[in-house]
């Protein structure tokens, strides 16, 4: 009977210790490695070619649109133009959630989003007889009187209210070639990514297997976290902060079409787009990473990229006005960004070196 | 007699502790010391394309702000005046904002006139000195070549670049080509005289140089042996130059022939020659009394607080931290580098001075790769443009500290004072004058040790 009794002491013993042995988090090793691969496949395939591709397919309708209005100037082409801008500028500002690559080593940013506008150089442009083709706009020796910028000035006018009639033809031929220099642009990214063409997206997928630009897929990731850490601090740093510290509207990027708070909310939006794997097709993304090894992480950063993005809706205004009506609103924007771009540093950053060591 | 006693025996007792108090702390042995610190306390863990552009740790919130002020107008374009935001480009420029020559606060690439192009052409007249020993500018083109222009107004002169390549083969088999750039100065707006000096210059990256400025003169100076005394083959000369700032001659430490010594002046006189925006400092256009000139009376274009805080935001850029260190390769690349007498000119260590206002810039052990001497690399790399102390052949040792990094920041990297050279063996290879006997040893060196040697630097 004594016997009996050890015997089932024994087993209560085992049974309690194995009941405190902590559940498998992830899977094992090997899921993980595949995870690593997957997501950077993943974020090629999914996140960064398909909204090159877009940001390239809304630049050739911006385009069309601008001939459009050229043909026929009425109210509805100028505004269907205007639509097509707001939709490229979408496009581009949530392709700023991974500002690394082509993007960065060729100046895409520079050719397409110089700021401010050359108001001087560009009336004297428009007075000359430079004929405006293609290649005279691409002859010109300041990327500010090129890109989204100029477009939407013309399409504006500085209070915002131009009247179809009101565009002279001059500007109209400026604005066709400034349209189709701006698809070439977003052409030339998309391929600079794709198979057959740049490929870039094949230095990201072979990182720490044969790729050129990473010799090690902590490389990439770092460059990954690298980017969504400087579009955080761009936005609430830079772009948001300098014309709310100096109390002056004229500092604001998207002055004439009123569309800076959109900019600033896209830039967050593509921010997630990168670490959800989100904007095409149902892939993994970084999210699934750290989940694999640490849930609570993965949350905050969710919660944090979703109050980011939900927080700009409390701006009511237009950013040139809410700088001085709505100053408690912004401080909560810049708030909720800082407290993002900090998880990023301190726990997303020290997470890719610590799991990602290949 | 008792109380006599005890206090003896208590004065026993205290002696060892006193005498323990004052002795002097031991110096760290250098394998306690973490080798990734190149700038010491200014150093940022980060080895993507962002690298060079943190700013170093321990700014309080009013100096982050007056950083981050400085970056945005780092990155600023500049718009011809008048204008609301960052007038003063120009009439004659090279390029439009900082951020466009020093590409990701690194180097840029050797072209010239392009939107993304960061050469410049400096010019002067021959055989003649201003009355500070420097450079006399050409009548019609001053210092330095504006190859760009707004609208409607002729740039100076166009530049265009040739290359002739030439193959070097190590014993090992290995061939490194070599590319020799020839400058061509056409459509000048002018004429320029029969003889008249240039020296093409890549816009080097400018993190760091708040600590290259906080080393003391004597620790500069204590490298200098311009009459190589110690026979070893290597001078090490002091470049001399006029501050305008300040009015008066001072030790040269910036620019790539060590022709500027204070970080406010190298700002203000790329925003006023490379951009046309003048201030305070240089508050003439460069195109001062020729056609170009806007004829405006709105100089100085740039605000005071705009320039101390882009200079501000220079000298507050933190040094990346060296990778990979503890690799076997690597470690053996650092013995190399040393051997051959890299070490010579291209110095590991320094310490900083103190400086109560930046602590993390001050008494720092950083590992800047250089001496901030003028040495004489050799016909292969010689302007033949003196510039104060410095001759048509003598170049400032570049710090090394971010070179493994460059091709990060900047796509493809490129080397040298013209970004002639694109990778470190080609590099190498041009060194020639008081370098030529490291390069001599580089190129008997095996191929292991020469793969060792790539690795380090690679690391830095």
């Amino acid at each position: 009977m004594k016997k009996f009794q050890s015997i089932w002491f024994i087993l209560f013993i085992f049974f309690s210790i194995t009941a405190c042995r902590k559940a498998k988090s992830g899977g094992t090793t090997d899921d993980f490695d595949t995870l690593k691969q997957t997501v950077l496949a993943d974020f090629v395939d999914n996140v960064a070619i398909p909204q090159y591709q877009n940001f390239s397919a809304i630049a050739n309708t911006l385009n069309a649109d601008v001939v459009a209005l050229d043909a026929d100037a009425t109210e509805v082409n100028l505004a269907k133009a205007r639509q097509s801008w707001k939709d490229l500028r979408t496009s581009w500002e949530q392709c700023e959630g991974f500002l690394f690559g082509p993007v960065e080593d060729d100046n895409y940013d520079p050719n397409m989003d110089t700021w401010p506008v050359d108001y001087n150089q560009l009336d004297s442009l428009l007075a000359s007889s430079n004929p405006l083709a293609i290649s005279d706009i691409q002859n010109l020796s300041t990327l500010s009187l090129r890109g989204f910028h100029p477009i939407e000035y013309i399409l504006w006018g500085v209070d915002g209210n131009r009247s179809a009639a009101s565009i002279t033809a001059r500007e109209k031929t400026y604005m066709i070639s400034l349209t189709k220099d701006l698809q070439n642009n977003a052409n030339s990214l998309n391929s600079s990514w794709i198979t057959g063409a740049g490929n870039f997206g094949k230095e990201v997928k072979t990182a720490g297997s044969g790729s050129t630009v990473y010799s090690k897929k902590q490389e990439v990731y770092l460059a990954i976290t690298e980017a969504m850490i400087g579009i955080c601090d761009e936005v609430g740093g830079g772009k948001m902060a300098e014309p709310f510290d100096a109390l002056d509207s004229n500092i604001v990027e998207s002055p004439f079409s009123n569309n800076s708070t959109i900019d600033f909310k896209n830039n967050i939006i593509g921010l997630g787009n990168v670490y959800n794997g989100t904007f095409s097709g149902t892939g993994k993304g970084i999210t699934n990473l750290v989940a694999a090894k640490n849930v609570s992480l993965d949350n905050k950063i969710k919660q944090q990229i979703s109050a980011a993005v939900s927080s700009f809706n409390a701006i009511t205004l237009s950013y040139e006005e809410a700088i001085f009506d709505q100053r408690t609103q912004i401080t909560s924007v810049r708030t909720t960004l800082e407290t993002l771009k900090t998880t990023l540093e301190e726990a997303l950053k020290p997470f890719i070196v610590q799991y990602i060591t290949d | 007699m008792k109380i006599q006693k005890s206090f003896i025996v208590t004065a026993f007792l205290l002696l060892p502790v006193t005498l323990m108090m004052c002795r002097k702390p031991g110096t760290f042995n250098e394998d306690e010391i973490d080798p990734r610190l190149s700038g010491g306390a200014a150093t940022v863990f980060d080895e993507t394309s962002r690298a060079f552009t943190h700013n170093i740790n321990g700014l309080d919130s009013r100096d982050l702000h007056v950083h981050g002020l400085g970056d945005s107008r780092f990155e600023g374009s500049f718009v011809t005046p008048p204008a609301l935001i960052n007038p003063g480009l120009g009439p004659v420029f090279n390029n439009v904002s900082c951020i466009s020559c020093h590409h990701n606060d690194g180097k840029g690439t050797p072209t010239f006139g392009s939107v993304n192009s960061s050469m410049l052409m400096r010019l002067s007249l021959k055989d003649i000195e201003d009355a500070h020993g420097g450079p006399v500018a050409v009548p019609g083109f001053g210092l330095q070549l504006q190859d760009v222009s707004t609208f409607g107004i002729p740039a100076e002169a166009k530049v265009s670049i040739a290359y002739t390549e030439s193959a070097y083969t190590f014993a090992d088999g290995e061939t490194v080509h070599l590319r020799m750039p020839a400058y061509t100065i056409q459509n000048a707006y002018a004429s320029l005289p029969a003889d008249y000096l240039f020296s093409p210059r890549m816009a080097p990256s400018v993190f760091g140089i708040g600590l290259l400025a906080n080393i003391p003169e004597s620790t500069i100076l204590s490298f200098a042996d311009e009459n190589d005394k110690d026979h070893d083959g290597i001078s090490g000369k002091p470049n001399y130059v006029w501050n305008p700032h300040t009015g008066t001659m001072q030790l040269g430490r910036f620019g790539l022939k060590a022709n500027t010594s204070e970080i406010k002046v190298q700002v203000a006189s790329a925003y006023q020659q490379d951009m046309g925006v003048t201030n305070s400092i240089f508050p003439n256009e460069s195109s001062y009394g020729q056609i170009q000139s806007d004829g405006l009376d709105d100089d100085p274009e740039l605000p005071d607080s705009i320039l101390n805080a882009v200079a501000f935001y220079v000298r507050t850029l933190a040094v990346p931290a060296r990778r990979n260190v503890a690799d076997a390769g690597v470690k053996q690349g650092e013995k190399i580098f040393t051997q051959i007498n890299c070490t010579g000119c291209h110095k590991p260590t320094i310490y900083t001075g103190v400086d109560v206002t930046a602590p993390t810039l001050s008494n720092q052990r950083i590992h800047p790769y250089t001496d901030l001497l003028l040495h004489d690399m050799g016909d292969g790399l010689a302007d033949n443009r003196p510039d104060f102390a410095a001759t048509g052949s003598e170049w400032r040792t570049p710090p090394l500290w971010g070179v493994g990094l460059l091709q990060r920041t900047n796509g493809i990297p490129y080397y040298l004072h013209d970004g002639r050279a694109r990778t470190f063996e080609e590099a190498i290879l041009w060194h020639g004058g008081e370098a030529a006997q490291a390069k001599q040893k580089f190129t008997e060196l095996s191929t292991a040790d020469r793969k060792s040697l790539m690795q380090f630097l690679k690391s830095l």
